[in-house]
């Protein structure tokens, strides 16, 4: 188990360190094509927005796998047994949240992909965006309920 | 139930839920979707949950939090740091305490590029207090003036908090860069000055150490290029009108890589690792940016800030004590929450309040900022002072948060002078005509 959710969580924050990679590159691109030949590239905030959505939301599941949630732990001292109970609790919550925003996204999706949403410069379809953002969710589901039945071993 | 005691019912779920270690992110998504849901129906509430990831997917906005971050993530992997710290010595050498002085300068320009208040104390911990603790500076005052001057890059541009303030404000990135600009220097000004007075006061505390010949200092203050450069970037680049924010910041972290790469103080592994830190921590914010929408959904709906406005001008507060309760009030939080997420929470009921008796939401941002740099060395979880002493175990932690104390003496003048002479954050904009 372990062993997979460190594999897991590299294999996320490599596939989004890709996505971030590309958003630097792209931006350089047009800067230096801008400056030097008055030709920015077509566009270049949707893709930066395109990038930046699957920079995010294909790292999130990384963020359960490794327990880099962002906590308050004043009780830690005062009841250190009752911590992996609470974290268990934690990741369940999670679970059902991150369901309610993956089965509203879904269908806000698929009404984006009915009514053939597209972005006003390039006319990227805007079910690209929702492929990204329903992927991330998802995953994080399926990491936060890995997490809850496995608990966590970050102190 | 009243739309107020429902509002009031959300905040203390909230509270609960943070309080028994339910990630910030989530317990923002959770008590923002029921507080939503009571007041107006589930169906509008499950909605409006259901949008809010995708307005992040479409905000080109926030696109300059990770590629700040990746700059300073590249930074702090390419020897930058030791480099600056010599620099900087080279500069003060020959005064009293000019280590520390040594130590707050380097992290003026550090803390900047870097970002990370915790990053920035990690690397000042393993370059700095070794060294002052060598020549027999007092290791308390020491990792206190390290955590302290840590906490200066919070407020200097290019920050990532003040990104992340302009995105909930609604306020222009580049006008508060250059309001954070002079209150950001005279921070570091007046943590000089407390050193030097420090030395003055206790001298046991910060021997004086022989001061360097002229050409080594000459030689050692060139090592500042790199990040001067990542900085003329990041910043004056936005100023000459070369670059939007946004391009600022990958025009510099593409820049630091190349200086990373061709000094060869970082290979592809350690860019791999730079990238991976980078998706990591964006991640774990925008998480909490997610959350943080939804809860001010709910906060919106609820009335909240306009009500809090109005009763505050049916009671007649003076603008002073609105703004003492307000210190009070990121003190105290301060103590528990980390800066983004004090910022995410409060801003969107206290910025209305603000606006109300006068204030502009420019000044504000900087105001909250400073407050964030106390919370971030207050007890009794101020993290820049537990990253230290996880890395100098034999200091106990009371003793670094006493060895803080100095400095934020210097904190709370800042805010003084910021409530007095709000000018301070406001000229540089208005100049800049921006």
């Amino acid at each position: 188990m372990e062993r997979w959710r460190r594999l897991a969580s590299r294999a996320c924050g490599l596939a989004a360190a890709i996505f971030l990679a590309a958003m630097m590159l792209l931006t350089v691109a047009d800067v230096t094509l801008r400056a030097a030949f008055n030709t920015p590239i077509r566009g270049v905030y949707e893709l930066v927005e395109l990038l930046l959505a699957g920079t995010f939301f294909v790292a999130l599941p990384a963020v359960f796998l490794r327990d880099d949630h962002i906590v308050v732990n004043l009780i830690d001292d005062f009841i250190p047994r009752w911590i992996p109970a609470l974290k268990r609790a934690a990741a369940m919550l999670a679970v059902i949240v991150l369901g309610v925003l993956a089965w509203q996204g879904f269908l806000a999706a698929a009404d984006s992909l009915a009514f053939n949403d597209v972005t006003a410069d390039l006319g990227l379809p805007r079910f690209w965006h929702w492929t990204a953002l329903l992927i991330g969710i998802v995953a994080s589901g399926i990491a936060a309920l890995a997490m809850a039945w496995s608990g966590s071993d970050k102190p | 139930m009243t739309v107020a005691a429902i509002g009031l019912l959300g905040v203390a779920l909230l509270l609960v839920m943070i309080l028994v270690r339910v990630p910030i992110a989530l317990a923002l998504a959770t008590s923002g979707l029921l507080g939503y849901a009571a007041l107006d129906g589930w169906a509008p509430a499950l909605k409006m949950v259901g949008l809010v990831p995708y307005q992040l997917a479409s905000s080109y906005s926030l696109s300059v939090v990770p590629l700040f971050i990746l700059m300073g993530a590249v930074a702090s992997r390419a020897n930058m740091a030791s480099e600056l710290f010599e620099a900087s010595n080279a500069v003060f050498s020959g005064i009293r305490g000019a280590l520390t002085n040594a130590t707050i300068g380097a992290c003026t320009l550090f803390g900047a590029i870097c970002g990370s208040s915790i990053a920035t104390a990690a690397t000042f911990s393993k370059v700095a207090i070794p060294e002052m603790r060598r020549h027999g500076y007092e290791p308390a005052f020491a990792a206190g003036a390290v955590a302290s001057a840590g906490t200066l890059g919070v407020l200097i541009p290019p920050s990532v908090l003040t990104a992340i303030y302009a995105i909930v404000a609604e306020q222009s990135l580049p006008k508060l860069y250059a309001a954070a600009m002079i209150p950001g220097l005279v921070l570091a000004a007046l943590y000089v000055i407390v050193v030097l007075v420090m030395g003055w006061l206790v001298p046991a505390w910060i021997p004086k150490v022989a001061a360097m010949p002229l050409q080594v200092r000459l030689r050692a203050a060139l090592g500042m290029w790199k990040l001067g450069v990542l900085f003329f970037l990041a910043v004056v680049g936005i100023y000459l009108g070369w670059f939007s924010p946004t391009e600022a910041a990958a025009v510099a972290a593409f820049a630091a890589v190349l200086i990373a790469f061709a000094t060869g103080a970082m290979g592809w592994r350690g860019f791999v690792d730079a990238l991976l830190e980078t998706v990591y921590t964006t991640a774990a914010i925008f998480y909490i940016v997610v959350g943080a929408f939804i809860f001010s959904r709910f906060i919106v709906l609820t009335q909240f800030p306009n009500e809090l406005a109005r009763w505050v001008q049916e009671v007649g507060l003076s603008p002073f004590w609105i703004l003492m309760a307000m210190i009070a009030l990121y003190v105290l939080i301060g103590t528990f929450l980390d800066e983004v997420s004090t910022i995410l929470i409060t801003v969107p009921v206290t910025l209305p309040l603000v606006i109300g008796i006068g204030y502009d939401g420019i000044w504000f941002g900087i105001f909250v900022t400073v407050m964030c740099t106390i919370g971030l060395i207050s007890p009794p979880t101020g993290m820049t002072v537990f990253v230290i002493q996880a890395q100098h175990p034999d200091i106990p932690v009371a003793r670094i948060y006493l060895g803080t104390l100095p400095f934020l003496v210097a904190d709370f003048v800042l805010v003084a002078l910021l409530i007095w002479m709000p000018a301070l954050a406001l000229w540089l904009p208005a100049y800049l005509r921006i």
